[in-house]
């Protein structure tokens, strides 16, 4: 048995199911045969009511109805049918005679797919009822395909819609999808028409559209915009519009077809996006990149209509602090509290729609718009005043910046005082970009810092040079360790009674190519990158060599007293450190004498007494430098392990001139001796000093009188040419001065020449 | 031309007074062609009982004399004597059903007799087929 499927393809792999009816048995009998051998899966059904009971709970591909028959005929059958949930679609197809015409038109009517003439050529029967197969395949596809796109386009709030001129004769206007009508809010049901729509368009973009409208109309050019609306429920929403033009046959524009899409969601998040990327999320001042951005702007506007602007950094001084004692909680508080007070400073504007995406204002005053302030990061602020007309201007704002942070504010329940440094750029004189005038500001505020905070500046080139000069300075004392440029000078100490040398000081000195730089020039910056360190513990060494070199040259037997700062006293490993060094050498510990100022002590002394102790255990000695400018806890004097007071220099320069100087100098013997504290006077320059020191009871004595601080190998000469030969004028008033049992009587009973 | 129910009907057999058009009866054996599902004895005894059952109906009517009765066995019959081949009956049935249809002038007990008679040539030739 051959078996033919003309039709058949590829997606089609099912054999089609038929239900035929026909009152005719011979007919239902052959016609099923003729279909089976080609193919069909064939139920049969003598009546119209049999078929419409096997169709109670079962779906053909295609119905093959008879047309005349008894009882309920093949239109009335094929009427029932179409009326059944389920069935609008399936392919009915109505047998009739050859010379039936009316029969073929009530077919139609009644609902049938197609007819055919009733034949013995079963073939084409068979062929009929392929196509009919085919058809309602492509049917179910393209119906398929459309409720898909219905969703598609439902999910993405989008509807499709098409416009036509009136013209010739033809209606023309709006038709819309129903989801484009859900898109407008409203039921697939409803009209709409072009008007009621543009009726949604708020009075004051209405017009905007309409341009675009009649724009895009006469240039024949394709739409594309948003447009807000107003939904007839009062919901505001973005619609984007798209839309191509359509021609007629002349090539002229006949309407529109496009989409039209909700997309508020889409722009809400768009808008969020901008707000994340362009503001900081803390204080909702601008960010960092939003400032260049307005900055960029108004520099070129600056720079287009010839006038200056300004850029003040506004760094708040002590933050850290704040932060690091309150909690960053507390911190971001604070930083919110003075974004809102900076904000009240300027005329910000939140806003900068007004000056256009490519940096053109629509107007000369445009620029006003770019007035801000914006956080740069951490505590550092910037204002941003588009256009001064001088310094002036600028200052004014930078001091209403100050102003605005003199009262206190509260956060966690605590009342803080913060202030703030403010270093100011000005363009084009300060920086011909943004950059430039960012770094410049930014050494202005430094500046400010460097001179004690609170206050503002203006950047100056020779505030720039200073800057590098530090920078290169840093750089070279980095360097200077390794290349041996820093070396020890020695100052002797000087027992003025006994006219001899009790032990020296050691002061750092920085061969720096051939000057020597003095150490106000480069400890503090030692002190500020931590190099003051690896400085300190050099200094250690050397001074435990140099100990070893006199030694052995001429029997030196004192200390060598080396500064140091309290956070060497703060370290674990200096006690470590200097019994490494001093064993290196081969030396006594006590040959080495700490120095720790006063106010460093004081500042420390918690951290710092344990280091004490144990470097006084192992026979290191302790000195207290600068004494009496500082504010040192009596109490705390009586019991730290410490073994000598320094009066600090400015005392000593006033002695004889002031009467207070003595008063002090005094109370710090007094103090010294019931401590049982040896006590050294600094920056003894003159015999006037010497004598009234000596009747003060000091004895032991260091200053430019005796020598200035020196290279190791002459403090050997001078000890050999000066000191040992009792060449000095000095040493006569020494000499003098010994012979009474108290030293303190006896300079009062001779005073010095 | 004769033909006859066996697929290869016996040499010499004799001319029957009414015969079925042998193109009609050939279409009906290429759906059997080797006879396996007995389609053809299926078609014909369907056939004859079928026919013997209007023609009794169409024999009520002699006396009834019910036209659409008359209209309805003429249309069954029309297509289903077409496709077994007994061409005079269903040439009578369409003539007798586009009268009926058309209400064209003419005599009811006419068409019956002409139907009983092409159909009482159509069973004895379905038989005849039958029998071979």
């Amino acid at each position: 048995m051959t078996v033919i499927h003309p039709f058949a393809d590829a997606s089609q792999t099912a054999v089609p199911e038929v239900l035929l009816v026909d009152d005719d048995e011979i007919n239902l009998l052959l016609t099923g045969l003729g279909l089976r051998e080609r193919g069909f899966k064939l139920v049969e059904a003598s009546s119209g009511e049999a078929a419409l009971e096997l169709l109670r709970d079962w779906t053909p591909d295609v119905i093959v109805l008879d047309a005349l028959m008894p009882g309920l005929d093949g239109f009335d059958t094929c009427r029932r049918i179409r009326r059944m949930h389920g069935f609008e679609n399936v392919p009915v197809l109505m047998l009739t005679g050859l010379d039936d015409d009316a029969s073929i038109t009530r077919a139609y009517e009644a609902g049938a797919t197609d007819f055919f003439v009733k034949t013995t050529q079963w073939s084409l029967l068979a062929g009929r009822l392929h196509y009919l197969l085919r058809a309602s395949r492509t049917r179910i596809e393209l119906e398929r395909s459309k409720s898909k796109l219905a969703r598609a386009q439902d999910l993405a709030r989008m509807g499709s819609f098409d416009w036509w001129r009136v013209d010739r004769g033809s209606r023309g206007g709006l038709r819309t999808s129903p989801e484009a009508l859900r898109v407008f809010g409203l039921g697939p049901q409803e009209e709409v028409s072009l008007r009621l729509i543009l009726r949604m368009v708020p009075q004051g973009d209405r017009r905007a559209f309409l341009r675009l409208l009649h724009a895009a109309l006469k240039h024949s050019s394709v739409l594309a915009t948003d447009v807000p609306i107003v939904l007839l429920d009062g919901r505001q929403r973005i619609i984007h519009v798209e839309a191509e033009p359509e021609f007629n046959e002349h090539g002229n524009g006949a309407g529109y077809t496009g989409i039209v899409q909700d997309v508020t969601e889409r722009r809400q998040a768009e808008d969020r996006i901008r707000q994340l990327a362009n503001f900081d999320a803390l204080t909702g001042l601008p960010n960092r990149r939003q400032l260049i951005w307005r900055a960029e702007r108004a520099l070129e506007q600056a720079r287009r209509q010839q006038h200056q602007f300004a850029m003040l950094l506004i760094d708040l001084d002590r933050f850290k602090l704040i932060n690091d004692t309150l909690g960053h909680g507390a911190g971001d508080e604070l930083l919110v509290e003075v974004g809102r007070r900076l904000r009240a400073c300027v005329r910000h504007s939140d806003q900068v729609a007004d000056v256009a995406p490519d940096g053109s204002a629509n107007s000369a005053r445009a620029h006003r718009a770019l007035e801000a302030v914006g956080r740069l990061g951490g505590d550092e602020f910037v204002a941003l005043l588009p256009e001064v007309t001088c310094d002036r201007d600028a200052e004014r704002v930078a001091q209403r910046v100050l102003e605005a942070l003199r009262e206190p504010i509260f956060v966690s329940g605590q009342e803080c005082f913060v202030t703030a440094s403010v270093g100011v750029a000005i363009f084009p004189r300060d920086g011909n970009t943004v950059v430039d005038l960012l770094r410049n500001s930014d050494i202005a505020m430094y500046s400010v810092k460097a001179q004690g905070k609170n206050a503002s500046a203006i950047y100056s080139p020779a505030l720039a040079s200073q800057g590098r000069e530090k920078l290169e300075l840093e750089t070279a004392l980095h360097k200077a360790i390794e290349r041996d440029e820093i070396v020890l000078h020695y100052q002797p100490k000087i027992d003025v009674r006994a006219a001899k040398m009790v032990g020296v000081e050691a002061l750092m000195r920085w061969q720096r190519g051939g000057t020597l730089v003095p150490p106000n020039d480069f400890m503090p910056m030692a002190e500020e990158t931590g190099l003051i360190v690896p400085l300190s513990e050099w200094a250690l060494r050397e001074a435990a060599r140099q100990a070893r070199v006199w030694q052995d040259a001429f029997g030196f037997n004192d200390s060598i007293a080396v500064n140091l700062p309290s956070r060497l006293f703060e370290r674990s490993d200096l006690v470590e450190h200097i019994h490494q060094s001093v064993t290196l050498y081969d030396v006594p510990h006590r040959v080495i004498r700490l120095e720790i100022t006063e106010d460093n002590l004081m500042k420390e002394l918690q951290n710092v007494i344990p280091s004490l102790h144990r470097l006084n255990e192992i026979g290191v000695e302790i000195s207290i430098d600068d004494f009496g400018t500082g504010y040192s806890s009596l109490a705390y004097l009586t019991t730290l392990p410490i073994s000598e007071l320094k009066i600090d220099r400015s005392f000593v320069r006033e002695l004889g001139v002031t009467p207070q100087s003595s008063a002090v100098v005094t109370a710090i013997i007094a103090l010294a001796r019931s401590l049982g504290l040896r006590v050294v006077a600094e920056g003894v320059e003159s015999l006037r000093q010497l004598e009234v020191l000596h009747r003060l009871g000091c004895v032991v004595m260091q200053g430019f009188l005796f020598s200035r601080a020196v290279p190791p190998q002459e403090l050997q000469t001078w000890l050999e040419q000066t000191v040992l030969p009792r060449k000095a004028p000095w040493i006569g008033a020494a000499v003098d001065g010994e012979g009474g049992d108290d030293g303190l009587r006896a300079a009062g009973a001779r005073p010095f020449r | 031309m004769t033909t006859a129910l066996n697929p290869e009907p016996p040499d010499g057999a004799a001319s029957l007074p009414v015969t079925l058009d042998a193109r009609a009866v050939s279409r009906l054996r290429e759906l059997d062609p080797d006879g396996r599902h007995g389609v053809l004895q299926r078609v014909f005894t369907a056939f004859e009982t079928s026919l013997m059952r209007m023609l009794v109906q169409l024999g009520a009517e002699h006396e009834n004399g019910d036209a659409g009765v008359v209209a309805s066995v003429a249309h069954t019959l029309k297509s289903s004597s077409a496709s077994v081949g007994a061409l005079q009956l269903s040439k009578a049935c369409a003539e007798v059903e586009r009268r009926l249809h058309d209400q064209a002038p003419g005599d009811l007990q006419a068409d019956v007799a002409k139907l009983l008679a092409a159909g009482e040539s159509a069973l004895v030739a379905v038989r005849a087929m039958l029998r071979g």
